[in-house]
C-alpha cells in the first residue's frame, strides 16, 4: 500500500520533513509544495533518497519557481492537476504542514 | 466514482490557502465529485464575512464562493472553532457569517470521511 | 507487527505537537471523540513533540490550560484502542515510557508507518 506525501514547510524550519522520511515507506511518493520546496536544498533529501527513488520524487513546479529553487533535472515537475490524479492512485494522503 | 473530501485548517490570510484552493479547483476541473470541503481550526476564518482583504491581494474567501456557486461545492464551517474566533452562526447574529458556508459540527467531518475515498487536509 | 488480512478503514490522526504550545492536540482529540462517537475506526499516532502529549505527571491548571489531557483516560469508553507512539521520538527526546494512559504501544519508524497504513484517511496535528 502506497501513501502520498505532501510537504509543505521548509526542515529549516520545522521538523515536519524529517518526521516525514522516518516513517516512508519504499513505494511511497513525495511531493514537495509552498515552503517544502526548499528541502530540494537540504542535506535530509540524501537521507530521503536512501528509502525512495528519484522518480518518487515530485516538486510543483509553480512552487519552486515562484521561490527562485533550482530543481535538478531528476526530480518531477509537476503541477496541480498531476497532484490531483497522483491523490486517487496512492491509498491515503498525508500532509506535513 | 472518485470522491474527494478537504479538510482545511489554514486561515484565509495565510498565503498558502491559495494551495488549497487550486487543488480544489484542479479536482473538480478534472472531474473528481468533491462532496465537500470541511474548515477547521484557523481555517473557520474563511466564513467571517467581515474580513476585508486589500483588493490587490489574493481573495481567498471569494475563491471559495466562486467554486461553491460553480460547482454545487458544499463548503462545511465547524461551529465550534467558528464561535471560538468570534464568527456567530445563530440566525440573530448571524451576519458575520458568510452566506456561501453552511455551519456544521464534527460529526459532518465524520460523515465526509465515510463518504471519501480521499480525504486531504491543507 | 503482521499487516496481513487487515482491513484499510478508519481514521489515523497524527499528533505532532507539545500539549500545552497550541490548540492542536485539543482540535485533534475532539475529532477523535467524534468519530469514536459515531463508532468509526479511528487511531492516534504520537510523532514529535506529540509524544509530549501522552507523558505522565503534566499539569495544565498551573499554566491555565484546561487539562484535555485528562480525557485521554476515557478512550475505552469511545472504543478508542489503537494509540500509537513513536520510539524514536522518545529516545530523541530522552523520554522513559512513562504514559498517563495505559495500552499505549510503542513503534518503530517503520512499524508506525506501516500502522498508518492500515487507515483509510490520515489528519495530522
Amino acid at each position: 500500500m502506497s501513501t502520498l506525501h505532501l510537504v509543505r514547510q521548509s526542515a529549516f524550519t520545522t521538523n515536519d520533513f524529517a518526521q516525514c522520511i522516518n516513517i516512508l515507506g519504499q513505494r511511497d511518493t513525495i511531493v514537495l509544495m509552498d515552503d517544502g520546496c526548499y528541502n530540494l536544498k537540504h542535506t535530509l533529501l540524501d537521507t530521503l533518497l536512501n528509502t525512495v527513488t528519484t522518480s518518487q520524487l515530485n516538486v510543483i513546479t509553480s512552487h519552486a519557481r515562484a521561490r527562485a529553487i533550482d530543481i535538478q533535472a531528476n526530480v518531477n515537475n509537476i503541477e496541480m492537476s498531476a497532484l490531483v490524479a497522483l491523490t486517487f492512485t496512492h491509498q491515503q494522503v498525508v500532509t506535513w504542514q | 466514482m472518485n470522491t474527494l473530501a478537504v479538510v482545511i485548517t489554514t486561515p484565509p490570510h495565510s498565503p498558502l490557502t491559495a494551495t488549497a484552493i487550486n487543488y480544489v479547483e484542479s479536482a473538480l476541473v478534472a472531474g473528481i465529485n468533491v462532496i465537500g470541503v470541511f474548515f477547521y481550526q484557523g481555517g473557520a476564518m474563511h466564513a467571517n464575512s467581515n474580513i476585508s482583504i486589500a483588493s490587490d491581494e489574493y481573495q481567498a474567501i471569494e475563491h471559495w464562493q466562486q467554486l461553491a456557486q460553480q460547482y454545487q461545492l458544499p463548503l462545511h464551517i465547524c461551529i465550534t472553532a467558528a464561535e471560538k474566533r468570534g464568527i456567530a452562526c445563530d440566525a440573530i447574529d448571524g451576519e458575520k457569517l458568510n452566506g456561501a458556508f453552511t455551519v456544521s459540527g464534527l460529526g459532518e467531518l465524520v460523515e465526509l470521511s465515510t463518504k471519501a475515498s480521499r480525504l486531504v487536509q491543507f | 507487527m503482521t499487516s496481513l488480512n487487515i482491513t484499510i478503514e478508519g481514521l489515523a490522526i497524527i499528533n505532532s505537537k507539545a500539549p500545552f504550545g497550541s490548540t492542536d492536540g485539543k482540535d485533534a482529540l475532539d475529532i477523535a471523540l467524534i468519530f469514536g462517537s459515531f463508532e468509526q475506526k479511528v487511531s492516534l499516532f504520537f510523532q514529535g513533540d506529540g509524544v509530549y502529549q501522552l507523558m505522565a505527571k503534566q499539569d495544565g491548571s498551573l499554566i491555565s490550560i484546561k487539562d484535555y489531557l485528562k480525557t485521554f483516560s476515557a478512550f475505552e469508553f469511545y472504543d478508542i484502542e489503537d494509540i500509537y507512539v513513536c520510539q524514536q521520538s522518545l529516545f530523541e527526546r530522552n523520554l522513559n515510557e512513562k504514559f498517563h494512559i495505559d495500552d499505549v504501544q510503542v513503534l518503530t519508524p517503520r512499524e508506525f508507518g506501516e500502522a498508518i497504513k492500515q487507515h483509510q484517511h490520515v489528519l495530522r496535528f
